[in-house]
């Protein structure tokens, strides 16, 4: 401002000067902000710890992948905590950095490579899209990619993926699953009708042909009702799965589709326990339909729900009891809980085999894929079926059961058991072979 | 050709269309009153529901009173942004104040989320679940009581712009200088018709919420929305419930006649499809009034 | 002293109408190059790999939609779509064989012609209703993609893009990628930088202004407005194959969707019109936020204990990357490219206060 001289008519401070002192002020401020960013970023880099295990969690906290990822990473972080506070693995105790990448490419991209500089030797998006643009980099760099559920259903052949860890039944094995399960209730499919009402993008499209195989193999009649995305109108769909009049309804979404298809299915008279869901189904959901309502309702469960597990009572008392959890303690047990409580465990197996085969060896990916790879019949006491890894086979061996909802929790229909297995290989090494050949 | 599920189709379609409608009245009441278009309108229907939620199962009261603070206080929060952002935008091109708002949208989709969780919530109605029959033809009770609702509240600021608040809002949507003259107070309009706006915007995410849970994807509810207001012409509210009739009906219809032709997902492309066909052939609307740019 | 005007006098045309008079600004300009080239070889790889490249990329993508939008005054809510035609036309090109030279050049002309159909909308309405036609024809595009399997690529829905020879060299690594974008870059920016001096740059600006004004003085508007679509949209082609081959290695629909519009609508509006330094910051400033926040956030609460929720946590940068589009077009509505503007004003009379340009 000027300083007005004796005499000399003050000018009026003018509401352009204010404006530019409140913007050189907030220009200012913003590129102090972008300064102090980087150079936060820059010193994480610095504290390197001689006996920490670095596994990269960025995931997708506020797009479309909200309804799951609160939860599952709370269960990843809290089953961390616990194996650290038993001391960790060898005496290495798991670092797991968490951010959010909002399933925008360059963030995702920006959080890969500044994790990989810090010396990750494991990043679990936790996301599709993120997931499938990660695997070239990830096979390059050598560092283990986990699909958890999602990614490529390809990815179990660990032959052309050799760093891409599904580590859990696909949406191939699910549906191969569920159809058996079917099977076992009918006792045979021949001539029934099973309709599939998914989301219309490549996640909903992709069991179809599992479906399709199995159609001409057992004999049921199949038909699908896509609806776009992201599902929260599908008063189209419904009155059309009623007129199908069909044995079986499948339901295969994510989220809002997942509620509104639940709450649509009641509303047009379709019986409950003639329902099925893939893995995307949770406690949550339950609730905002209403308990009561969606009674009867199955779904894939790839681990045991609830808290009775060993490890989800252990967490109970040694991390929640304590104030250490990652989140609110009403959550724990949660379908989506457990399945973060069970990819962690079996990463932090993975850790435990690597240690075994090479106990000296330097903390890197290919170290602990020799570990993941080698893990064998691991339960996690109790959590998951036993699951075993091979080199070529990524997914574990493809067990999982199915569950019904009782108003309250979840309760298991079957043992563990895997079912047609043959078609949904068949399909992966088709699938893997035209990525190998033509990078699709 | 099954002649009932094309009658059930086309009654879902209605009742669809006038919920959609309600979101679409919000933008047109602002685009009447100000000129501009609120591409936040979305995101403040995710924040009405996410308030009717909060003030109702978060504090213990019933839904019934929960409702009616969280319009109150959406109301203010109408008037709030209206002062704060908009009125520092008068005078500048449209593209600014649309991407102000775009900008508006993501704040809200952070902030609502981030402060009051981003897990689904249940907003419930009370709406018993069992559906009406018409013949052969089931009608979901939900979208009746939606579709009804909505259909309400338009009609009612249909009365509402016949009355002397309506006049004064019909004034200065025509010509804010001469509304000055005759002593108008044009921000006082403006800032009610924002106000308004939230409201509609708020009754909407309480009906959607109520059917899919409330979480950030009711801000998804934009793209339907603008397709009604431009279908039924920017600066008309009548056209607001004619036009979201014809979308609902038309998107119902597509997804059951065309989606087995082609294989899903039509329902998407028929707002699309209907927006570029108004654009070319009739860019005004069905019931606007053209504009016309002076020398 | 810093933009020293005094002394430089002209004694051709030629020199008055350079591109920058100033020999600071040509000085910066040289030094901002060099620096760029250099880059690969100094920063760490963090760096080149996920701040610098995807900024060229994403600067040359806000250069090619400035073109339309601060060059001819038309709104293009729709230039993901455009930018998805040529990425895919380009890498379905390749893997049939094509040199890639062909194939990016191809690519930028299906988006040319898309692009110019979507500019049809643009000779019938005006601002908010052609934001609004864009806007569909984007869901359009997206929907013809998402369902065509032979486009989109089949059941895994995501294209791997086969390694690619730009005249003879092989397009692999960090080195090759980044100088590729670099290339490409520079190309677009000197393309923007000339083409307010040509006479195309010229009838666009008379079409920004007033176009029946321009119309009645002999331009033809329907014919300048097309070639603006048609231009923009083969540079957004060109750059979505770029995109796809230097940076994501991999096709799929979701990277194209309506929020990749409203990004580079973000970066063009923040960074200011019509201005080619603005792209460059809008898009620095846009794609950097939200990471920039993120760390900040992240190291704050480890640093300072600060237990914020991890809902809360996770939606911080959102709701601040939201408020920064907000209050800078509150505050300086003309962009960075304005900011920088007056900060160059501020040197060029610097000590003196008070004679302003």
């Amino acid at each position: 401002m000027s300083r007005g001289r004796r005499g000399a008519i003050k000018p009026v401070a003018t509401r352009e000067d204010d404006m530019r002192l409140t913007r050189r002020s907030f220009v200012a401020t913003t590129a102090a902000t972008a300064l102090t960013g980087l150079r936060f970023s820059m010193r994480s880099a610095v504290a390197a710890d001689a006996k920490v295990i670095k596994f990269g969690m960025p995931q997708d906290f506020t797009k479309i992948y909200t309804f799951v990822t609160a939860e599952y990473s709370q269960g990843a972080r809290d089953y961390f905590t616990l194996v650290n506070g038993r001391g960790g693995v060898n005496g290495y105790k798991i670092d797991a950095e968490v951010s959010d990448h909002a399933n925008d490419l360059p963030r995702a991209i920006e959080a890969y490579e500044r994790l990989k500089r810090e010396g990750m030797v494991l990043i679990d998006p936790l996301s599709t899209p993120v997931a499938r643009a990660l695997v070239s980099r990830a096979l390059e760099d050598k560092i283990n990619l986990v699909t958890a559920f999602s990614g490529r259903s390809d990815a179990a052949d660990g032959a052309v993926f050799p760093y891409v860890m599904p580590l859990s039944p696909n949406y191939w094995t699910q549906a191969g699953l569920i159809i058996d399960f079917f099977r076992q209730q009918d006792k045979d499919l021949k001539g029934k009708k099973i309709v599939l009402v998914h989301i219309d993008t490549p996640f909903g499209k992709e069991p179809i042909p599992i479906f399709q195989a199995l159609g001409q193999k057992l004999g049921y009649s199949f038909e699908t009702f896509p609806y776009t995305p992201p599902g929260n109108d599908q008063s189209a769909i419904w009155p059309q799965v009623r007129r199908a009049k069909p044995d079986w309804v499948v339901f295969w979404g994510a989220g809002v589709g997942q509620t509104t298809a639940l709450s649509e299915a009641v509303r047009n008279g379709i019986p409950m326990d003639r329902m099925s869901s893939s893995v995307w189904i949770s406690e949550s959901d339950m609730d905002v339909v209403g308990k009561d309502a969606v009674k009867g309702v199955l779904k894939f469960e790839p681990c045991a729900s609830g808290r009775s597990p060993k490890v989800v009572a252990d967490i109970i008392k040694e991390v929640a009891g304590k104030g250490q959890g990652a989140g609110p303690e009403a959550k724990i047990g949660t379908s989506y809980y457990n399945y973060g409580v069970m990819m962690a465990a079996i990463m932090v197996e993975g850790v435990r085999v690597a240690f075994q085969k090479n106990p000296n060896g330097p903390i890197t990916g290919p170290w602990l894929n020799d570990g993941l790879t080698a893990i064998t019949d691991f339960t996690a006491e109790g959590l998951l079926p036993a699951m075993t890894v091979t080199k070529d086979d990524h997914q574990g061996g493809g067990k999982g059961r199915i569950a019904r909802w009782d108003g309250t929790k979840f309760v298991p229909q079957t043992d563990w058991f895997s079912a047609n297995q043959d078609v949904v290989w068949a399909e992966i090494k088709k699938s893997a072979e035209n990525f190998k050949t033509t990078g699709k | 050709m099954d002649y009932w599920l094309l009658g059930e189709l086309a009654i879902t379609g209605v009742l669809v269309g006038a919920m959609y409608g309600l979101v679409a009245l919000g933008i047109v009441l602002i685009y009447k009153t100000s000129g501009t278009a609120n591409f936040a309108q979305g995101a403040i229907a995710m924040m009405g529901a996410y308030f009717a939620w909060a003030f109702s199962s978060a504090i213990g009261l019933p839904v019934f009173i929960g409702i009616p603070i969280a319009v109150v206080v959406m109301f203010g929060f109408g008037i709030l942004v209206e002062r704060t952002m908009l009125r520092r935008m008068i005078g500048q091109p449209v593209i600014m104040v649309i991407m102000l708002t775009f900008g508006l949208e993501l704040l809200l989709r952070g902030a609502v989320p981030g402060f009051l969780g981003s897990a689904v919530k249940r907003l419930s109605l009370g709406i018993p679940q069992a559906p009406v029959f018409l013949g052969e033809m089931l009608i979901n009770r939900a979208y009746l009581v939606g579709g009804g609702v909505s259909a309400l509240l338009i009609v009612a600021a249909i009365v509402l712009f016949n009355s002397r608040l309506g006049i004064m809002m019909r004034a200065v949507s025509d010509d804010q200088t001469a509304s000055w003259s005759v002593g108008i107070r044009v921000e006082r309009a403006i800032a009610i018709a924002w106000g308004l706006s939230a409201v509609a915007a708020t009754f909407a995410g309480v009906l959607w919420g109520s059917m899919q849970g409330v979480d950030w994807s009711l801000s998804l509810l934009l793209m339907k929305a603008l397709a009604i207001a431009i279908l039924g012409g920017l600066d008309s509210i009548p056209g607001v419930l004619v036009a979201a009739e014809i979308v609902g009906v038309c998107e119902s219809l597509a997804t059951g006649v065309l989606d087995p032709m082609i294989g899903g997902g039509t329902r998407d492309i028929v707002a699309s499809v209907i927006i570029v066909i108004t654009l070319l052939i009739r860019p005004y609307g069905l019931f606007g009034h053209e504009q016309i740019e002076r020398v | 002293m810093f933009y020293r005007r005094a002394g430089i006098r002209h004694t051709t045309y030629r020199q008055e109408r350079q591109l920058w008079p100033l020999p600071f600004d040509r000085f910066l300009v040289g030094l901002v190059a060099a620096l760029l080239i250099i880059a690969p070889f100094v920063v760490d790889r963090l760096y080149l790999v996920a701040y610098l490249l995807p900024w060229l990329i994403w600067s040359s993508a806000a250069l090619g939609l400035n073109l339309l939008m601060g060059g001819a005054g038309q709104i293009h809510l729709g230039y993901g779509a455009v930018m998805a035609i040529g990425a895919y036309t380009s890498v379905h090109l390749v893997r049939f064989g094509t040199p890639f030279e062909l194939a990016m050049v191809a690519g930028g002309l299906a988006s040319a012609v898309i692009g110019s159909i979507f500019g049809f909308a643009a000779l019938r309405v005006k601002s908010l209703y052609l934001a609004m036609a864009t806007i569909a024809m984007q869901y359009i595009v997206d929907f013809v993609i998402t369902h065509v399997p032979g486009i989109s690529g089949g059941g895994m829905a995501s294209v791997e893009v086969p390694p690619v020879r730009f005249l003879g060299i092989l397009i692999e690594g960090d080195l090759r990628t980044y100088f590729m974008a670099l290339a490409v870059c520079a190309v677009v920016a000197l393309f923007m930088l000339n083409v307010g001096r040509t006479a195309f740059g010229r009838a666009l600006a008379a079409v920004r202004e007033k176009d029946y004004a321009a119309e009645i003085i002999g331009i033809d508007t329907f014919k300048y407005k097309l070639l603006a679509f048609w231009s923009s949209s083969f540079i957004g082609g060109v750059i979505g194959c770029v995109l796809v081959v230097c940076y994501l290695r991999s096709v799929s629909p979701e990277q194209f969707h309506l929020d990749l519009s409203i990004q580079l609508l973000a970066m063009v509006i923040v960074g200011g019109l019509g201005s080619v330094l603005g792209s460059f910051f809008g898009a620095g400033l846009i794609l950097f936020a939200p990471i920039v926040f993120n760390n900040l956030i992240g190291a704050g609460a480890d640093r300072l204990g600060i237990a914020i929720g991890a809902d809360l946590r996770a939606h911080l940068p959102l709701m601040l990357y939201g408020a920064l589009i907000v209050v800078f077009l509150i505050i300086e509505p003309l962009g960075l490219a304005k900011i920088y503007d007056n900060v160059r004003n501020y040197f060029l009379v610097w000590p003196f206060r008070h004679a302003r340009r």
